[in-house]
């Protein structure tokens, strides 16, 4: 589904190199619940950047679907992140003007599907993240945890064929990650939705079909968990 | 739906929806801005359109008439007056023609002289035709026949206290005083001031006005000749037309309209006027172009990271960049709408007290295609205003923007 070829990634300080990502190539099944580990600094976040095709790769290859995504123009790889993948972010990312609802019918407007339509995959949506009662509130009426269910929501409202989630439960005490990450399974296992998450947290480990470990800028362990039946 | 109309749809949204929940404090101090540059765009302009329709206005009223005979080419009078007259009386589009005949003469009042213009008139024509009549400070306007009386400029009744007056004066003259008129054949008469015409026009308010009998009586003769005559045209008609239906009944005087009369140099000056208020107009927009261009660069750098979301999730670049634009159109419309209100609250107001200025009272006038005109000229302004600063923050890379 996803293939990464000898994938780099560099910075520049003024003239000083800084090199995140240092040739990963790896790849992302259907299906699949990864979960990219690594201490801070190891290259987690911009590897999921660029899969989320949020940045440009140095040098190296991403292919989604067969389809080099280098090839593709701003206009495309917006289109693409519209139509084929879902996004949430560490702290939440909503649109403070909107409200819950209108935060989740976002995209699927910009898909030009009819408001009414819209409207009920967006209801449909927040029902099963629990926030049937708190469509009409603003983000900044809710708390932490319910922030990241509407950003969950609004990741899933057109059907992704993947969900980059960057470090999801950072801002969230134990009792909303577990709720969020129960979601995540929940997606992972009964629609058979693709995720790809950065974590740092030891315990996330138990959600994760699958952990690729980051160190330097190069993958350091990949772990599959069900290969080995944990 | 094309994608175009799926992303302008989408700008609306995201536009309307970040004013109805946005800053309230911002928004009314960009409607009240953009309010009073409409308003300035146009009041400035409708002031000096009002001074010159003033003086268009005081021409007509007290000086030309619509139309203006005057002596043929190297001729001091005009002859066979009454001929003339009828002969311009039956002219289709001729409401009235009024004869003046100027004498001149030195007027004396309790020791100061003053020389000016004696007007011969006809009152039940002259009511007809110039707006002196009307315009009468104070006593009562000459009636057909009246001899032994007089109706005096404003300005050559003066003030007593002499620093009060813009012109030379006979020094306070009042209705009821009686002042002398020397008159150029050397005849000395005693009148009494029957009227005090102000019509703030200075031809009129430096003239003695007498009737034509009285004229008649000074020369000893009847009178059959004139210095100019006047013509008001019936309401509608197109003075060219009537002046070349003049021509056509074969009247050999010099016939002009108040237009004519106006000539170049008025021309030059409605010119010069349109260039201080194009400099005015640009002056307006460039404000708003500025203020316009502020709000949407502040308020897109403090949204900064909201655009970069925006981006990642996958809206288009194009529909971020308009719905500032739509949320400038939306400013701009209101901006207009408060405008307006306070044009109108103007020219209410101005039409009970005008600006008062020496040579006439001033009106602010302005029309529908003044407003239609500046609001148009706005709109363009605001909306590339707000598309300038919208554009290059909707350009910048997804995370730089969202690391704000």
């Amino acid at each position: 589904m996803i293939r990464t070829t000898n994938l780099k990634k560099t910075y520049y300080l003024g003239v000083v190199e800084v090199p995140a990502l240092q040739g990963i190539s790896f790849e992302v099944h259907r299906g699949d619940f990864i979960g990219l580990m690594g201490p801070s600094g190891s290259g987690k976040s911009t590897l999921l950047h660029l899969l989320g095709l949020l940045d440009f790769p140095t040098a190296g290859k991403i292919e989604i679907d067969g389809l080099d995504v280098a090839k593709m123009d701003d206009d495309e790889r917006t289109d693409y992140r519209l139509r084929k993948m879902g996004y949430i972010f560490q702290d939440y990312a909503l649109v403070a003007e909107l409200t819950v609802l209108e935060n989740v019918m976002l995209t699927a407007m910009a898909q030009g599907k009819p408001d009414d339509e819209c409207r009920e995959a967006s209801r449909d949506v927040l029902s099963t993240v629990g926030l049937s009662n708190r469509l009409d509130h603003l983000p900044r009426e809710l708390s932490g945890g319910e922030q990241q269910r509407v950003a969950i929501a609004r990741s899933m409202v057109n059907r992704p064929i993947i969900l980059f989630a960057d470090e999801p439960c950072a801002n969230l005490d134990t009792m909303n990650s577990k709720a969020v990450l129960d979601q995540f399974h929940t997606l992972n296992e009964e629609l058979g939705q693709t995720i790809v998450m950065v974590s740092h947290e030891e315990w996330h480990k138990e959600y994760f079909h699958r952990i690729i470990y980051l160190k330097d800028g190069q993958i350091d362990r990949d772990e599959d968990r069900r290969v080995h039946g944990i | 739906m094309n994608e175009t109309l799926i992303r302008l749809k989408l700008s609306f949204f995201l536009g309307l929806r970040s004013l109805q929940r946005g800053s309230i404090g911002s928004l009314v101090m960009t409607i009240v801005i953009v309010g009073m540059v409409f308003t300035n765009m146009i009041f400035l302009p409708s002031v000096i359109t009002g001074a010159i329709n003033l003086f268009v206005d005081q021409t007509i009223e007290f000086q030309s008439g619509d139309i203006l005979i005057e002596p043929k080419e190297n001729a001091e009078l005009i002859e066979d007056l009454e001929d003339l007259l009828a002969r311009v009386n039956r002219v289709p589009g001729v409401l009235r023609a009024a004869p003046h005949n100027n004498i001149g003469g030195v007027m004396k009042f309790k020791g100061n002289r003053l020389a000016g213009s004696v007007i011969a008139i006809r009152p039940r024509d002259e009511v007809l035709v110039t707006g002196v009549s009307k315009m009468i400070r104070e006593g009562q306007y000459l009636g057909e026949g009246d001899t032994g009386v007089v109706v005096i400029g404003n300005y050559v009744a003066g003030h007593k206290d002499k620093s009060e007056d813009l012109m030379p004066s006979l020094g306070g003259v009042r209705t009821g005083d009686s002042i002398d008129i020397e008159f150029t054949n050397g005849v000395v008469r005693t009148y009494r001031v029957k009227g005090i015409a102000e019509t703030k026009s200075y031809m009129a308010d430096q003239a003695v006005f007498i009737t034509w009998d009285e004229l008649e009586s000074i020369r000893g003769q009847k009178i059959d000749q004139a210095t100019e005559v006047l013509i008001r045209t019936v309401p509608g008609e197109d003075e060219e037309e009537v002046k070349l239906s003049l021509i056509g009944m074969g009247i050999q005087e010099e016939i002009k309209t108040w237009h004519d009369l106006l000539g170049k140099a008025f021309a030059e000056i409605v010119q010069s006027y349109g260039v201080i208020n194009s400099i005015s107009t640009i002056v307006s927009i460039v404000i708003a172009i500025v203020v316009i261009f502020i709000v949407i660069m502040i308020k897109t750098l403090n949204n900064r990271r909201q655009i970069g979301i925006l981006k990642a999730i996958g809206i288009h670049r194009t529909t971020i960049t308009f719905s500032y634009v739509f949320q400038v159109i939306i400013l701009a419309i209101m901006g207009i709408i408060f405008g307006l209100f306070i044009l109108f609250a103007l020219d209410r107001y101005f039409a009970v007290y005008p600006i008062v200025f020496p040579d006439g009272d001033i009106r602010p006038a302005f029309t529908i295609a003044d407003i239609v005109t500046n609001a148009v000229l706005l709109f363009i302004a605001s909306a590339i205003a707000g598309l300038i600063p919208a554009w290059l923050i909707a350009r910048e890379e997804i995370l730089d923007a969202m690391r704000g």
